[in-house]
């Protein structure tokens, strides 16, 4: 019953998700293509002959109703041929993999320190509440998400790169690179999250199994830290999926101040470059993957609380 | 159906904690309507006394709001007290350190006043975040009514719109508008009006549905009073208290974003002074002289601050069931 639930409400989802991933995939398409500007300029010179124009124009296919440009592209993209870049013939889906590669790191990275430090200093805060320790956390919390990440990101590079020196100011190579871009992408998460932990355990904490749990004599420890806890974490998880899209935006800027060489960064430099199949390819794919990220967050969620597979059933 | 997942637990996830959550927030700012409308003016005065004392009991509430007003005075009367101009540029007066040459806050790289143009950048900056949360409020406070309190496949289709669009990264957004229409403020803005109305409408839907069942809405439509008018007139004005409250952490968010945005270089374009784009103006100098990018990122913390706190103030005073959380 329990599993059948679950498949039923994960059938759902994907009935749900797929129009979404279809309709953004046009919408990604047609907003780059739309744009002001010939491609073909950002190619050959303003005083190119018109034959090469129209020659390239004909290798890109540009010279086609633009829907057909479309199937055209997500044929190919199916076929596992992503384009190449305008400005230096590489193909973009071994760009997609070297860059994303670096994006993973880092992002990943910074979502295990979020978790890390988040969730013990939101029960923390919770448990010694309207105390110091819950003040200092509150204080976190609210500079962490007043501070802009870039002009924190500046701070750090003043601090640790120039005055003391002992870390990179941009760029990769090291896992030194690695430190502040993680510290600054990992800094909001953590405010976040560590808000959202505390109150919902303050919630739980009011409950009345905490109590019967308190009466039977379990220690304060496993009481807060593995029933209430377990409970606690359900709206975390929660956040966790519209955190996953947050986070790629974020990352895209933290990359572009540190010169760190993912996709974000890419994408940055090819649209401010108008190098149309880079932007579009990864366009497509950071929403692909917002996308599917939200597909699995609501599946995870059901699976953990039963309450949700039981409100898609009525 | 597909909005399960959020109001399942919008009670779980009390506070304005996932206010930051940027699309998320103020989920559960939900107002109580029942401390809301007393019919004699005399509990209405006791209301006022009652969020004065709210708002004085909290200092951090207190100080938070006065920043905020401040804040916002200084955008709009700001460039009347600006010292200097803040496009004139004097290169032999460069980089001049705060409190010296007739500078308060010192000079950038072009010799241009801060302080001045820190005004400016304000002014921008809270003009781009109050224009732009606006458009959103009244597009999503019509959305989240009409779904609301109609119900059916058109709130099944709203509630559809909502869930796409909110959970979406607004940068990728931006980045995609700024591909279709160059960089600038206006993609930036569409890009912020495009995902935040949804955050408004969920909260609004969420609100309506609730105020729909209330007995004052129930007695109108009994009496026969028409539709139009109950929403304009029973619905509309008791969704403002926490219309309020998001508002005020909306603005804080687009003052974030548009800095954001601007510093990477696709948002607000020189000579037009942001306060990112003059972060990132400043970028290459910040090693000799700190001032041009620490005077406009203070000014944004504060700000964003400020606003955050007073949202909490805010939803303190309407719903007095969260206070001592």
């Amino acid at each position: 019953m329990r599993a059948k639930g679950l498949l039923l409400y994960t059938g759902r989802q994907l009935a749900y998700t797929v129009p979404v991933a279809v309709a953004a995939s046009v919408l990604v398409f047609y907003s780059l293509r739309v744009a002001p500007g010939d491609p073909v300029n950002a190619v050959l010179s303003p005083l190119a002959q018109e034959e090469a124009r129209s020659a390239l124009r004909d290798r890109l296919g540009l010279d086609q109703p633009i829907w057909q440009q479309y199937f055209v592209y997500i044929g190919n993209v199916f076929q596992g041929d992503f384009g190449t870049s305008l400005l230096n013939g590489n193909s973009v889906g071994s760009l997609l993999v070297e860059f994303g590669k670096r994006t993973a790191l880092l992002a990943g990275l910074a979502l295990l320190v979020t978790y890390l430090v988040a969730i013990p200093l939101g029960v923390l805060a919770a448990v010694k509440r309207n105390t110091i320790w819950d003040q200092g956390a509150s204080l976190i919390g609210n500079l962490g998400m007043a501070i802009p990440n870039f002009w924190l990101a500046l701070l750090l590079i003043l601090l640790f790169s120039v005055n003391l020196a002992i870390l990179p100011v941009g760029g990769s190579g090291s896992a030194s690179h690695l430190v502040l871009p993680v510290i600054v992408l990992a800094v909001e998460g953590i405010a976040v999250t560590m808000r959202v932990t505390r109150s919902s355990m303050l919630e739980q904490l009011g409950q009345d199994y905490i109590r019967t749990l308190r009466a039977k004599g379990l220690s304060a420890w496993r009481v807060v830290w593995v029933h209430g806890l377990r409970n606690a974490l359900i709206p975390v998880i929660s956040l966790a999926g519209l955190r996953f899209g947050w986070l790629l935006g974020y990352t895209l800027i933290v990359e572009v101040v540190f010169r760190w060489p993912g996709i974000g960064f890419l994408l940055v430099d090819s649209v401010i470059r108008r190098d149309y199949p880079v932007a579009q390819t990864l366009s497509l794919v950071l929403t692909m993957t917002v996308v599917l990220g939200n597909f699995l967050a609501n599946v995870l969620y059901a699976a953990v609380d039963p309450r949700i597979r039981a409100g898609a059933r009525s | 159906m597909f909005s399960t997942r959020r109001s399942t637990h919008a009670s779980a996830l009390a506070l304005g904690a996932e206010r930051a959550a940027v699309t998320d927030i103020g989920a559960n700012v939900t107002v109580d309507p029942a401390a809301a409308d007393y019919p004699e003016a005399r509990a209405g005065r006791a209301r006022t006394a009652e969020a004065w004392r709210t708002l004085a009991s909290n200092k951090l509430v207190l100080i938070g709001s006065v920043v905020a007003l401040a804040y916002v005075f200084l955008g709009i009367f700001g460039s009347m007290l600006a010292p200097y101009d803040y496009r004139a540029q004097n290169l032999a007066d460069a980089l001049l350190p705060p409190f010296s040459g007739g500078h308060i806050l010192g000079t950038d790289q072009l010799g241009r006043d801060m302080l001045s143009r820190v005004l400016e950048g304000l002014r921008i900056s809270l003009l781009v975040g109050v224009v732009i949360t606006s458009a959103s409020l009244v597009v999503g406070a019509l959305a989240g009514v009409l779904a609301g309190y109609f119900g059916g496949k058109g709130d099944k289709a709203i509630s559809a719109l909502i869930d796409i669009t909110w959970g979406f990264p607004l940068i990728l957004v931006a980045v995609l508008l700024v591909g279709a229409l160059g960089p600038g403020l206006a993609a930036m803005m569409l890009a912020v009006g495009i995902i935040n109305w949804a955050g408004f409408a969920r909260i609004i839907r969420g609100e309506t549905l609730a105020l729909r069942q209330r007995e004052f809405v129930e007695a109108a439509r009994a009496l026969g009073v028409p539709r139009r008018r109950i929403i304009r007139r029973h619905i509309l004005p008791h969704t403002i208290p926490v219309a309020l409250v998001m508002t005020s952490y909306y603005v804080a968010l687009a003052v974030i974003f548009e800095a954001g945005f601007s510093f990477i270089g696709l948002g607000a374009q020189p000579p037009l002074p942001s306060l990112g784009q003059m972060i990132a103006e400043g970028r290459n100098y910040m090693l000799v002289s700190h001032w041009v990018i620490t005077v406009p990122g203070v000014t944004i913390a504060l700000i964003v601050i400020g606003l955050n706190l007073l949202g909490d103030g805010l939803r303190d005073i309407f719903d007095p069931r969260l206070r001592d959380r």
